[in-house]
């Protein structure tokens, strides 16, 4: 990566986070006080991909505003297990974790180690087979 | 009963929702609104979200911003040609099962 794409990427980036400290303020205390737990739970997430992560909060922002512009109750947004419903969100991001390259190189290792060649059935970041 | 209830809708949630779609294009509050009202009451509307993004990654639903009179622009989803043949395979896992469950009932009486 040359000097000005590094540059506006970092600047980009900050830009992103900006607004988004912009957004959360302008959200009702207690949603966000919501919002700043949820971030919290997400720093656990071992997401280290800066796009993945703007992302990430990009999205949560969105339920959060969505939710205080219907006045649906904090508790109807995040259900009775809120660990449970930032894991599920989660999963989306998960190709930007920290863990990505390690997942995917086990993947491939037990599937030479099982002798196959084609990986059509296998599992992957899209989806599984039905059947 | 209500635990059992929210561990089986974990697994077909997905078809749930698409097969919402596939009547017509909604967004991620209509659709939970929708569950609740059919005694789906402990679904959280976050866990629609987590949901819809998902299936917007895969390419089964396409997504169009429209501006609400309050708040921000909501997204609509609606069911794609991929999306359609993802449900015809839900629909036809979902016999499946049913069948294998009531041989299995049938069985153990």
């Amino acid at each position: 990566m040359d000097v000005s794409r590094l540059i506006s990427k970092v600047v980009g980036d900050k830009r992103e986070w900006r607004q988004y400290k912009a957004r959360k303020q302008r959200l009702p205390e207690n949603y966000r006080a919501a919002l700043d737990a949820a971030e919290r739970y997400a720093n656990y997430s071992g997401l280290s991909d800066g796009d993945a992560i703007m992302r990430m909060l990009g999205d949560l922002i969105d339920l959060f505003e969505q939710g205080a512009a219907n006045s649906t109750p904090i508790r109807e947004l995040v259900g009775e297990d809120p660990a449970e419903f930032m894991d599920e969100f989660l999963q989306n991001y998960k190709q930007g974790d920290w863990k990505a390259p390690a997942r995917n190189r086990l993947t491939e290792a037990i599937r030479q180690a099982a002798g196959e060649d084609s990986d059509e059935n296998a599992p992957n970041e899209q989806g599984r087979p039905m059947s | 009963m209500a635990r059992l209830v929210t561990e089986m809708l974990k697994g077909t949630l997905e078809g749930i929702v698409l097969a919402i779609l596939s009547d017509r294009p909604a967004y991620g509050y209509e659709i939970t609104a929708w569950l609740r009202e059919k005694g789906f009451s402990d679904i959280a509307e976050g866990t629609v979200y987590a949901l819809l993004i998902r299936i917007e990654q895969r390419g089964l639903v396409d997504v169009e911003k429209v501006p609400s009179g309050k708040g921000p622009p909501r997204k609509v989803y609606s069911l794609n040609p991929q999306g359609q043949a993802y449900l015809q395979e839900f629909w036809t896992t979902w016999d499946l099962l049913a069948q294998r469950l009531e041989q299995l009932r049938e069985g153990v009486r």
